[in-house]
C-alpha cells in the first residue's frame, strides 16, 4: 500500500467535466461545440483526484476510484478550498490507532505537537517550553520569512490576506499562496487518508474535519508554498502557475513519500526503524492483556476461569 | 529508449526508420538510440507526415517519467492538465448538413 501511494502521480485537478465509468475505464467527458470529447483518467496511478466546481461524478466511477485506494477530494474553484474526501475500505487501522492513542492522552498529544514545531524549526526545542512560546516563535519566523521574501522580490509590504468573498481583488502572491496551499492540503489529505489516519484529529489545530491535514501541511509551507507564491508576484495567472510549479516541486522533493514518513515519525518516533508492512489480516479482536487475537475463531472451548455460566 | 508509432506515412519514411529501429508491430518502431538521433528521426518523420500521423514516446524527466509528442491530426490529441499529460479523444466530426436537401415534410 504505502510504496504505491508514494510512487503514484501526485494529483489531478478537474473542473467543468462529467466523470463516468464506461466499459473500459474512468473517463472525463468534456462538452464542446463539436460534441463530447473524452479523456481517460489513470485513476489507479493517481494518488489524489481534486474535483473542482462544475464537475459531476457517477457512483460506479466513484466506486472504481475508491477501489484503487485513490483519494478523492472535493475542492473549490482553482482548488482553493478543500471540502470533503473519501476513504478506501481495505485499509489497515494501525496508524489510526496510533494517532488516536497519541491524541486522546494530553501528555502524548503535547509531545506530538512539540515534535511538529521541532520539525518546522529544524532544531530541537529546550524542554519545558510551553506551546504558547512555540506558537510565538513560529509566528515570528513566518513574519521574518514574509519580510525577507518581500525584500528579495521588491514588492514592498506583504500582508497575508485570505478572503474567499473578495477573491479576485487580491494580489498575485496571496492568490498563488492560497492556490498552492490548497493543493498542498489536497496532497497531505491524500497521504493522511492513505495511511488510514483521521484528518480530523489534529495535534496543534483543532475543531475542524481537516485539523490534522493543516498540522501536517504547515510542516512544508515555509519550504514549498510560501517561496513559490512570492516568486509568482508578477504572474498573469498566478493560481494556474502555482499548480504547475508545485507539480515540479512535488516530484523534485518527492513530497508524498516524505509526508508519509513524516507522519509516521511524528506519531511513532520510537519504532521508526522497526516498521514493517502490516500483516494481511482482515479483522482482529481486542484484548487488553494479550493484544489483538484473531477474529473468526470460536473461543467457546477455551478454558476460562468462569464458573458455570448462568446462561 | 524510444517508441514511435506511425500511420499512413510514405514508404520511404518506413525504410528510413527501419535502419535505426525495430518494427515490432506494423507501424510500431522501438529502439534505444541517443537523444540526438531521436530528435533527428522525429524531425524527419514530422516533416513528411502529410495526411499520416506519428506518435513518439520516450523517457523524460517529468513526473510521469515520459514525454509524448504527436505529429499530424488524429482524433486523439495530448492535453496538458497542470503538468500531467493525458489524451483527449475528440468527438467524431459531424457532417455539415447544409448541402443536404430539405426534408419534404
Amino acid at each position: 500500500m504505502l510504496p504505491r501511494v508514494a510512487d503514484s502521480l501526485s494529483f489531478l485537478y478537474l473542473d467543468v467535466v462529467r466523470v463516468v465509468q464506461d466499459d473500459t475505464g474512468v473517463c472525463a467527458l468534456i462538452e464542446g461545440p463539436r460534441g463530447t470529447d473524452r479523456v481517460y483518467l489513470p485513476v489507479a496511478a493517481l494518488s489524489c483526484v481534486l474535483l473542482g466546481p462544475g464537475t459531476s461524478i457517477t457512483q460506479p466511477a466513484l466506486a472504481t476510484i475508491a477501489r484503487h485506494g485513490t483519494s478523492l477530494v472535493c475542492v473549490g474553484s482553482g482548488a482553493v478550498r478543500c471540502y470533503a474526501g473519501i476513504l478506501p475500505d481495505s485499509l489497515t487501522t494501525a496508524w489510526l490507532e496510533r494517532q488516536t492513542r497519541a491524541w486522546a492522552d494530553d501528555t502524548a498529544r503535547l509531545a506530538v505537537a512539540v515534535r511538529m514545531y521541532e520539525r518546522r524549526f529544524g532544531v530541537p526545542v529546550p524542554e519545558n517550553t510551553t506551546l504558547a512560546q512555540l506558537r510565538g516563535l513560529e509566528g515570528q519566523r513566518v513574519k521574518a520569512l514574509y519580510k525577507q521574501l518581500a525584500q528579495r522580490y521588491r514588492i514592498g509590504r506583504f500582508r497575508r490576506n485570505y478572503d474567499p468573498a473578495a477573491w479576485d481583488q487580491q494580489d498575485p502572491v496571496n492568490l498563488a499562496l492560497s492556490a498552492a496551499n490548497a493543493c498542498l492540503y489536497g496532497v497531505v489529505h491524500a497521504a493522511v487518508l492513505a495511511l488510514g489516519c483521521s484528518p480530523a484529529l489534529g495535534f496543534i489545530h483543532t475543531g475542524t474535519q481537516h485539523a490534522f491535514v493543516y498540522d501536517i501541511a504547515d510542516l512544508y509551507k515555509a519550504e514549498v508554498t510560501i517561496p513559490l507564491a512570492f516568486s509568482l508576484h508578477a504572474a498573469t495567472d498566478p493560481e494556474r502557475e502555482a499548480r504547475l510549479r508545485l507539480r515540479d516541486q512535488f516530484r523534485l522533493l518527492r513530497l508524498l513519500p516524505r509526508i508519509v514518513i513524516d507522519i509516521q515519525n511524528l506519531l511513532d518516533p520510537d519504532n521508526a526503524t522497526s516498521r514493517t508492512t502490516p500483516k494481511e489480516t482482515l479483522v482482529e479482536l481486542w484484548d487488553p492483556v494479550v493484544g489483538p487475537v484473531p477474529a473468526g475463531v470460536n473461543y467457546g472451548n477455551e478454558p476460562a476461569d468462569l464458573e458455570e455460566s448462568p446462561w | 529508449m524510444m517508441v514511435l508509432a506511425v500511420t499512413a506515412v510514405p514508404p520511404h519514411v518506413r525504410g528510413a526508420l527501419s535502419r535505426w529501429l525495430v518494427e515490432a508491430a506494423p507501424g510500431l518502431y522501438v529502439g534505444c538510440v541517443s537523444g540526438r538521433v531521436r530528435e533527428e528521426l522525429w524531425t524527419t518523420v514530422s516533416a513528411v507526415i502529410g495526411d499520416g500521423a506519428a506518435v513518439c514516446v520516450h523517457p523524460a524527466d517529468t513526473e510521469q517519467g515520459y514525454e509524448l509528442r504527436t505529429a499530424g491530426t488524429r482524433r486523439r490529441e495530448p492535453i496538458d492538465l497542470d503538468g500531467l499529460t493525458l489524451i483527449r479523444f475528440r468527438a467524431p466530426e459531424q457532417p455539415t448538413s447544409t448541402s443536404e436537401p430539405e426534408f419534404p415534410w
